[in-house]
């Protein structure tokens, strides 16, 4: 894994320390053990103890209400067999598969139309990006719910040209389509940083393709994309990571059942209904590993993959 | 858990580096793409995180007790206007209230307890409260100073278990179906005789009302998004949701047959289409389709009346079950302790929460305050004290407890521990079934096999 390596060199030092150097190394060491603090306080308390805790709680059975009792390799055995659970997966397999390379497909585009310099293009970054920091929250969650409807916004217009929309949201075809579209639409936060790639590519190439002929889609095949690629290896990295964990939106939308027909029960949202809803916290704690392990696999095969076809300039 | 953040924030100072120096730059964002990797998936794991001690004396060295219940608006109301009378009464005493929808209310309960910050009041239904008892989390209420002399006899024994008296009712109520008499005047079609009707008569009504009415209004709301007209249909025919010992007491034939009548009532458009149950399911009691003046009829407890005839405007008119034979006495209706007042057994402050306990179920003045919202007063001598200040709306759902006494089936089994699962199994086949996922014969087989490993 080239990045991996990269990094270890970039840490590595070159030739053995002296004694003073060794001596101001070490009260840096001290200060910014210091400045960090405040964060590795919030890490502890906040992230590793209940990782831990949740580590324990995957080998019990626990429900809630009374301590939990060890129950070894139970609750990741019982997994093989939950129908339930297999579906979960199926969803969210889905919904990673199909929204994040269709997110990434319109940010770019709109990253490429924002790019050819228009005027006031701080103005339309904003608007763009806005989405991305309202796609997450329950309002807009309740908000789609209402514009996907029944008799809601999209219905009414179709219903003005004769056609009789389905309930989008509560019909389990078209509910889980509904959701990938909301994460579609919250394409601000990958938009900005394929701009930001975009600026980065030398304006001589491009130059120098346009003297020997090479059309906008040749400058853009052989160009744009390969100069784009460890942008576009950053976006998707964080992107799959990300969907792989949406709840917000599945949980609003379905009001908290992943309904209707289980059709958008994430696998985290399932984790919640087996953890707070049916007292079963010990089989939560291990799905939760077990979402680990998927999205550490997916990551390390995106890294992999990453080799044949991520371009480094340097 | 929107987990982005974390992810998003690394991002953005990736892209911000990204125009400085370019290849040292595009090292570094290699680098945080890892790093940001890492920290997002850390994050999967640690959703969400303890609740920590409640404040239970507040500075003027009052003992402050939290009181949590579901409902609507009107329940908010009343039960504030209860605690008021209470807090006078008790100037030691501060009740904080703590209330929402049904739908979160069990998860945030469940949370509470296991995070040691249960509220020391808290409203308990029938369905989860085998499970908190027998698990130790709620008080013996009667190793504490509360008069239940009053109480109904049936009423008294629904929130006793193995762990003694768990719960004291705070009223009763029975499945019933209520009308919406606009709906059936605008349709130009008569409110059927509930003492005669039988299923028949409700999938023809219903479908008469559909057929009458602008597009969009039905004769009925479907059932199968709870158990309580499942248990209905299941003691009209013999049977019951549980048996004595715990056990589920039908058969996977049992319930397909409940979902074939659904069907058809669906194909003859008595009731919604499937999309539009699904969506009424999540409405609010406010927003519900009996309430919107969208149903002509809807299966509700008989304690509901009230609020649904306020979110209405309107008047609303009860009904008993339809039978199989067209007789009141074969609906095999039953009496409810609606909801139970229960403590939590960590409470710091027992004696307080008993004499809260006590003043809702037996002073005059809780009960003026409460009326009938959580069903008939199971407190004979409140319950006639306060019956001049009832409201018509309350005086309707006690007028129908009263009426429907010599027609009552045996009480029914109490629900066992797991049997707060069921609800939601029902509700996730109905929609299997009423959008054609699966055959009614599949789906109660299914259901069936969910509905036992939960309760087992």
């Amino acid at each position: 894994m080239s990045a991996i390596g990269e990094l270890s060199t970039m840490t590595r030092r070159k030739g053995p320390m002296t004694k003073e150097e060794k001596k101001a190394n070490g009260r840096d060491n001290k200060a910014a053990y210091i400045f960090l603090l405040p964060w590795l306080i919030g890490l502890v308390a906040i992230t590793v103890g209940p990782m831990l805790m949740s580590l324990y709680l995957s080998f019990t059975d626990y429900n809630l209400l009374q301590p939990p009792e060890w129950v070894g390799l139970d609750n990741f055995i019982r997994m093989f067999g939950d129908a339930r659970l297999h579906n979960s997966l199926r969803v969210t397999f889905t919904y990673v598969l199909v929204g994040v390379p269709l997110q990434l497909g319109v940010a770019l585009l709109i990253a490429l139309v924002l790019d050819k310099g228009l005027r006031g293009l701080p103005f339309y970054r904003s608007i763009f990006y806005l989405p991305s920091l309202l796609g997450g929250s329950v309002a807009v969650a309740i908000l789609w719910k209402q514009i996907f409807g029944t008799t809601g916004l999209v219905n009414q217009v179709l219903a003005m040209v004769g056609i009789e929309g389905p309930g989008w949201i509560s019909d389990p075809n078209t509910a889980l389509g509904s959701i990938i579209l909301l994460h579609v639409w919250t394409f601000g936060s990958p938009m900005i940083i394929f701009l930001a790639g975009l600026r980065q590519i030398p304006v001589m190439y491009y130059e120098a393709a346009k003297v020997d002929g090479a059309t906008t889609l040749q400058q853009f095949w052989r160009i744009t994309l390969p100069m784009l690629s460890p942008i576009i290896f950053f976006n998707l990295v964080l992107q799959i990571i990300g969907s792989f964990q949406s709840f917000t939106q599945a949980f609003i939308v379905s009001g908290g059942n992943g309904g209707p027909s289980d059709s958008t029960m994430f696998f985290t949202l399932y984790l919640y209904q087996k953890g707070f809803g049916q007292f079963d916290m010990g089989y939560a704690s291990a799905m939760a590993w077990f979402l680990l392990v998927i999205i550490g696999v997916f990551t390390a095969i995106n890294f992999i993959a990453s080799k044949y076809w991520v371009f480094y300039d340097d | 858990m929107p987990v982005n953040s974390k992810g998003e924030a690394a991002a953005s100072a990736a892209a911000s580096q990204t125009r400085t120096s370019a290849p040292k730059a595009k090292r570094k964002l290699r680098a945080s793409a890892l790093v940001a990797a890492t920290a997002a998936a850390v994050l999967a794991l640690t959703a969400c995180g303890g609740g920590g001690g409640s404040e239970t004396k507040s500075a003027d060295g009052k003992v402050e007790l939290r009181f949590a219940w579901w409902g609507g608006d009107k329940r908010a109301q009343v039960t504030q206007e209860a605690i008021a009378a209470f807090e006078a009464e008790n100037p030691n005493i501060k009740i904080k209230p703590e209330y929402g929808d049904w739908s979160g209310y069990w998860d945030k309960l469940a949370t509470q307890v296991a995070a040691n910050d249960a509220p020391d009041i808290i409203q308990m239904d029938e369905k989860y409260i085998t499970e908190y008892s027998t698990r130790g989390a709620l008080l013996d209420l009667s190793k504490y100073d509360i008069d239940t002399s009053k109480l109904d006899a049936a009423a008294l024994d629904a929130g006793k278990g193995e762990k003694g008296l768990t719960g004291i009712a705070a009223g009763i109520n029975a499945a019933t179906i209520l009308a919406n008499p606009a709906v059936f005047q605008a349709a130009g079609v008569a409110i059927p005789d509930d003492k005669t009707w039988t299923w028949e008569d409700f999938e023809r009504v219903s479908a008469e009302v559909t057929a009458k009415s602008p597009k969009g209004t039905y004769g009925a709301a479907a059932y199968g998004t709870d158990e309580a007209s499942l248990g209905v249909w299941l003691r009209q025919n013999g049977k019951s949701l549980y048996t004595s010992d715990g056990k589920l007491g039908f058969e996977p034939s049992d319930i397909a047959e409940w979902w074939a009548f659904l069907k058809q009532l669906s194909e003859k458009k008595a009731v919604p289409s499937a999309s539009e149950v699904v969506e009424a399911e999540a409405a609010p009691l406010d927003q519900s389709g009996l309430a919107t003046g969208k149903n002509g009829l809807a299966f509700w407890w008989s304690n509901q009346l009230p609020a649904l005839e306020k979110a209405a405007g309107g008047e609303l008119q009860i009904l008993r079950f339809p039978s199989k034979t067209g007789k009141a006495d074969d609906a095999e209706l039953w009496y409810k302790a609606s909801q139970f007042w229960s403590a939590s057994s960590r409470t710091k402050h027992p004696e307080e929460t008993a004499k809260f306990i006590d003043f809702l179920t037996n002073n005059v003045k809780a009960g003026e305050a409460l009326l009938a919202d959580r069903g008939v007063y199971p407190n004979s001598e409140v319950r006639d004290a306060i019956a001049p200040k009832l409201a018509k709306a309350d005086v309707k759902v006690v007028d129908f407890i009263a009426g429907i006494k010599e027609e009552l089936g045996d009480a029914p089994a109490a629900p066992p521990k797991g049997a707060g699962a069921i609800q939601e199994i029902v509700k996730r086949y109905t929609s299997e079934v009423l959008f054609d996922r699966l055959s009614t014969e599949e789906a109660g087989k299914k259901a069936v096999d969910e509905m036992k490993s939960a309760i087992s």
